[in-house]
């Protein structure tokens, strides 16, 4: 205390001014790539990417991965990527590295045009380098994985901790059956934790990890249970202008975790086909649920990545 | 000094995380190299869906063939068995749960293979093929849990001795021992479907082994036909096909439900020869 004066109280830390460019500076915004691209992100925001199967979900996921790992610049050309690390949490255990590596190739051809072969496997070695990934076969896998991460972040790991910006999850509800009848049982599985307290466990773990380094997180959500269909008048009063039909789905996942998530955002496969050089081919609708956007966009998944059409 | 550090952190873990787990962490060269070396395509020996598929059965992914029946959901598996012993990729079990299993169809496919050999050649090469086959029988989802468990165990622990190693795994038909205990308000019927499928995906993945796995259809919203075993199950299979009948006997169409790689709608057309 000492020769503290009361004035030093009331004085300011700075101006707003001052405290907008510390917190842009620090936490950037983020422009990802379609279909997130609408909002802003910027590190530290928990994106829920939610659908029934077969509406892209995981296609966003790479493309995202994508743009995370490509060089800002390379050789004096402009990649215009992130150039950070990124860890792939594979809990359904169906992430195919070649669709990757496609992408990636695709990207890297189509910017830089005609380089060298020795050029081009440096540029992808380097990129593919920055890509980690862990599979986990159950909630407890993910929880330790979550902690070893944590741990490696403390210890600034050169492989690992160091340069990480992106967090991606597919899908947060893969161990729900699993999880529930656990839950049901009253079984434990270790001595203190409880299988309902896993989930608040991994809540928790990533929230720490979050505090620990700014990270964005990207989490896949398999939409399940489909709500009662309403009736005829309620049907039509709800479906939109293009006449896609607007599907509500149940929310499984448990309240820590619908507390934990800052934005979401669902896909839904569409109906109609639209004709793309030789073949037809499906269309995917985005809608952000939160914060709302009234638009909605409408996408492709082609060989190179998802385009908007 | 960093052993004991690293000690005291996980000593200080929740007591629920083994200590001694080696966590996986693969970066995307190592994945890749592992995918081009270790997961190669198996043939299902039928020319359309080997196409349509890039080569056939990927190692180390799950892929369901549904179909209404005798649309020749049977027929793929025991071709793609029989072609998979016949080019020496290893050996195949095939999980039968409703005594599809037939030597007969499996000696039909032998001799379309292999239509010039002499008699006796060709007893020898299906006695070859037969004894690479090998054929439990599993009524319902306990014992396929059982099994599953018990094979993972085994492929642990077994030692390649050069010798002849799993690399198809075909459970004709899952749906059947699993559809009668999903359905209803208790959980537990979904969460066995759920570790049958973490299951199956550790085992193809972890041992460099294609699973093949069959699905009925049931009725759906506007009279229209669906597969089996709900919303839940879609996201198990890593690539899903549809099978359908098509102009005359031993012809049929796939079609692309869901895949890792190539966007789903994509046909093409299947012949069975006799």
């Amino acid at each position: 205390m000492g020769e503290a004066k009361p004035e030093n109280w009331i004085r300011c830390d700075e101006t707003g001014k001052e405290m907008l460019s510390r917190v842009l500076s620090g936490r950037p915004f983020i422009i990802p790539a379609p279909p997130l691209h609408r909002l802003p992100l910027r590190l530290r925001n928990v994106v829920e990417i939610s659908g029934p199967s077969n509406s892209a979900k995981s296609q966003v996921l790479v493309q995202a991965v994508v743009h995370f790992i490509l060089p800002k610049e390379w050789a004096g050309i402009q990649f215009g990527g992130m150039e950070s690390k990124v860890v792939f949490f594979d809990l359904d255990c169906r992430f195919d590295v070649l669709r990757l590596s496609q992408i990636l190739t695709h990207r890297i051809s189509e910017t830089c045009g005609s380089i060298g072969q020795i050029a081009f496997d440096e540029l992808f070695h380097d990129c593919m380098s920055r890509f980690l990934y862990v599979r986990c076969y159950s909630s407890s896998d993910f929880l330790s994985s979550l902690k070893e991460l944590s741990y490696q972040i403390q210890r600034k790991d050169e492989t690992i901790g160091t340069g990480l910006r992106l967090l991606l999850i597919d899908s947060v509800g893969s161990f729900h059956w699993i999880d529930r009848s656990n839950q049901l049982r009253g079984l434990c599985k270790g001595k203190n934790i409880s299988p309902h307290s896993l989930q608040e466990a991994i809540v928790h773990e990533l929230h720490e990890l979050l505090l620990l380094q700014p990270l964005l997180v990207l989490a896949t959500k398999a939409s399940l249970f489909r709500t009662e269909t309403p009736n005829e008048y309620q049907r039509s009063s709800i479906s939109n202008s293009t006449g896609d039909r607007n599907l509500l789905f149940r929310e499984y996942m448990p309240a820590v975790w619908q507390s934990f998530v800052t934005h979401r955002i669902q896909l839904h496969p569409s109906d109609e086909l639209l004709s793309d050089g030789s073949e037809p081919i499906r269309s995917y609708t985005s809608d952000w649920l939160q914060p709302s956007v009234s638009i909605k966009d409408r996408f492709i998944v082609r060989d190179d990545g998802i385009f908007l059409t | 000094m960093m052993d004991t550090e690293e000690e005291d952190f996980k000593s200080r873990l929740a007591p629920d995380v083994t200590p001694n787990r080696q966590l996986p962490w693969l970066t995307g060269i190592e994945l890749l190299s592992d995918t081009n070396q270790n997961k190669h395509f198996l043939p299902t020996g039928l020319e359309g869906i080997d196409a349509l598929l890039g080569g056939g059965l990927r190692q180390g992914q799950v892929t369901e063939i549904a179909g209404p029946s005798s649309s020749g959901k049977t027929q793929v598996c025991l071709s793609s068995a029989t072609h998979v012993v016949d080019r020496n990729f290893g050996m195949v079990l095939y999980l039968d749960t409703s005594n599809s299993f037939s030597p007969f169809r499996i000696s039909c496919f032998v001799n379309q293979l292999h239509p010039s050999l002499p008699k006796e050649l060709k007893e020898t090469s299906l006695q070859t093929i037969m004894s690479n086959i090998y054929c439990q029988s599993v009524f319902d989802i306990f014992a396929l849990l059982d099994l599953l468990h018990h094979v993972e165990t085994t492929l642990k622990h077994t030692v390649k001795l050069g010798g002849s190693k799993l690399c198809l795994l075909i459970v004709d038909s899952v749906s059947s021992v699993i559809a009668p205990v999903i359905g209803g308000k208790n959980s537990q019927g979904w969460c066995m479907m759920a570790s049958v499928g973490v299951l199956l995906k550790r085992i193809a993945y972890e041992h460099n082994i294609a699973v093949l796995v069959t699905n009925h259809m049931v009725g759906g919203e506007n009279g229209t036909l669906k597969p089996a075993l709900g919303e839940s199950w879609k996201g198990i299979p890593h690539i899903r096909l549809l099978l359908s009948h098509g102009t005359g006997n031993n012809r049929g169409t796939t079609t692309v439900l869901k895949h890792t790689l190539m966007a789903s709608g994509r046909t093409a057309n299947f012949v069975i020869g006799n």
